[in-house]
């Protein structure tokens, strides 16, 4: 078993050399895949990242408090909201709080120097665990008898649900690019190593005459189809690594009010996803190139 | 070890304790077997070959056998002779299982060859030692390379295939041209490293697919004799040809094989029916 092992590996790694305008045509096929791969990855995680920071802030709801109420009602009703799982944490801003709130953002710079008295509500601010529960706390917040009835809650509703639902498209056009690519990264290996068996049908057909098992045959060529497709995973994760930063800087730079940010920690599961997608591509395309030969 | 060693025209045979046995079986001395070179079958023992009313149809259409009925015992030593398009090819590839019979049974050592799985042809094929026309040797590799191919797809160690290919470069008396391609040798010499590949895993069977067609008449007289003493060794070997001259000489099985059909089964035959000769049907 080992002995074979050896024997095909050998095998491999000259065939590789041997026919290497083949080789480096497949290694060069399957590198540009694995780049778009990979690339539509990073750009999933980048999307998935600038979604976590929106997330943070939408799933914020503040329920104005009229200002005839009971303190004891307001309070009785954070208790509850508190209580509830879907709530992380509540937190009560009194009128005066608010009006300091408000005072402090310099975005309303000259109509806080307008204003007289305090017509601002007390509020309870919310934050939601999930985002697709913010609707419902707003339904639940509606229902309370302390809420003021010209303007109860804040929250950026539509925009949540709007962003649920494209990163779910999103994610979807994501899993069905991959797929193709990996149709297409398979086809091309698959007709690659047609070509190196082609070179090597005679070779293919003496191990068949002296007894050769079909697994014997095979093995050289599956291996040399994962050696292609380590070689090109390399060769595109390299790629990547090195674009990765300074892409991250410049859209940073150029559209700066998205939450996105380098992230080191993503480069090893990308390496990890793409040796194992080069391994497997590479593999499979050579198991089906090679069938038709091998079959006796 | 003197009783191990014998003198043939090439120098020294060496002989397997099995080779040893056979030939005591059959009560074959040495010296009868370097000066004639001739094993006697046993046509009475169980074939280790047999054809049970072959047809082979091809998916074409074309009827290559027709009802073919055919028992070999083990050393026997045929030729397979008849026009091109006869059924030859066909009974050879049959034999290898290359093709699968369209009626009827074909056994070899007790096999089925028709009813083998798929998975088994590999170990079947290990038994046989194949001889082609045009060699296929495998240019890229060298002649030690080539022959030893044919260990290294049993998985056999690495010092184990160094001695046996030795050993069958020195059978085919080619010994010192282990380091040398296919393309710089001659045709028959490229002829000898086939049959040293064909012999090397000690099969029990030897089938020869026109292994002269592409020799001149001197070397293919040489490689006959090897063919001979592989045969004096123990091996059944089964011979498509079509050289008249050889068959004549050497005066062994000859089947006639025409239009699909065996028309000819002569225990020591010529190329051409022998007119003079009363026809002694094998069975």
């Amino acid at each position: 078993m080992l002995r074979n092992l050896k024997f095909a590996l050998n095998s491999a790694w000259q065939s590789f050399w041997r026919n290497l305008a083949v080789s480096l045509a497949a290694v060069l096929s399957i590198t540009l895949i694995l780049i778009l791969a990979g690339t539509n990855l990073i750009i999933g995680h980048a999307f998935s990242q600038v979604l976590d920071g929106f997330r943070q802030k939408v799933s914020e709801i503040s329920i104005n408090v009229s200002d005839d109420t009971p303190l004891q009602t307001v309070y009785d009703f954070q208790q509850q909201l508190a209580a509830d799982p879907r709530v992380t944490s509540v937190k009560f801003v009194t009128k005066d709080e608010a009006l300091t709130q408000f005072k402090s953002d310099p975005q309303n710079g000259i109509l806080a120097q307008q204003i007289e008295g305090n017509p601002l509500d007390a509020k309870l601010e919310v934050h939601v665990a999930n985002l697709s529960d913010v609707s419902a706390v707003d339904a639940l917040a509606r229902k309370w008898s302390g809420i003021d009835p010209t303007d109860p809650t804040n929250y950026q509703g539509d925009f949540v649900n709007r962003m649920l639902q494209l990163s779910q498209w999103l994610g979807l056009a994501g899993v069905a690019l991959l797929l193709i690519l990996m149709v297409v990264s398979v086809v091309i290996v698959m007709n690659t190593i047609r070509t190196a068996v082609y070179h090597r049908r005679k070779e293919i057909e003496v191990m068949k005459l002296v007894g050769a098992t079909e697994w014997f045959v095979r093995g050289p060529f599956v291996i040399e189809g994962i050696m292609t497709g380590l070689i090109a995973a390399s060769v595109a994760l390299s790629l990547l690594v090195i674009a990765y930063q300074p892409a991250v800087d410049r859209f940073k730079s150029d559209v700066g009010f998205i939450p996105l940010s380098y992230d080191p920690a993503f480069i090893s599961s990308l390496a990890v996803d793409l040796l194992l997608a080069g391994a497997l591509l590479g593999a499979l395309g050579s198991y089906i190139g090679v069938r038709r030969y091998v079959r006796i | 070890m003197a009783l191990r060693e014998g003198v043939g025209p090439f120098g020294a045979l060496r002989y397997t304790a099995r080779d040893l046995a056979t030939r005591a079986r059959r009560r074959v001395t040495t010296q009868q077997e370097t000066q004639l070179m001739v094993l006697t079958p046993d046509f009475a023992t169980r074939p280790v070959i047999s054809f049970q009313h072959v047809h082979k149809t091809y998916p074409t259409g074309t009827e290559a056998l027709r009802d073919v009925n055919l028992e070999v015992p083990e050393g026997d030593f045929l030729f397979l002779v008849g026009p091109s398009g006869a059924g030859k090819s066909t009974l050879v590839r049959l034999l290898i299982r290359e093709e699968k019979p369209t009626r009827g049974k074909i056994f070899v050592d007790g096999i089925e060859l028709g009813r083998m799985k798929r998975r088994k042809l590999p170990y079947y094929r290990r038994k046989v030692g194949l001889v082609f026309q045009d060699f296929k040797l495998l240019p890229n590799l060298t002649v030690f390379e080539n022959i030893a191919f044919a260990m290294r797809v049993l998985g056999e160690p690495d010092h184990k295939v160094q001695a046996r290919v030795a050993e069958a470069l020195d059978t085919v008396s080619l010994s010192g041209k282990e380091n040398s391609y296919p393309s710089s040798l001659s045709g028959g010499e490229q002829q000898r490293v086939a049959i040293a590949r064909a012999l090397v895993h000690a099969p029990r069977f030897i089938i020869a697919d026109e292994p002269t067609g592409n020799l001149d008449p001197a070397t293919a007289w040489e490689i006959m004799q090897l063919f001979l003493r592989i045969n004096a060794r123990g091996a059944t070997v089964v011979m498509a040809t079509h050289n008249r001259e050889i068959v004549d000489l050497l005066r062994r099985r000859v089947i006639a094989i025409d239009a699909g059909q065996i028309a000819r089964d002569d225990r020591s035959g010529r190329y051409h029916e022998d007119v003079a000769k009363p026809q002694v049907r094998a069975q």
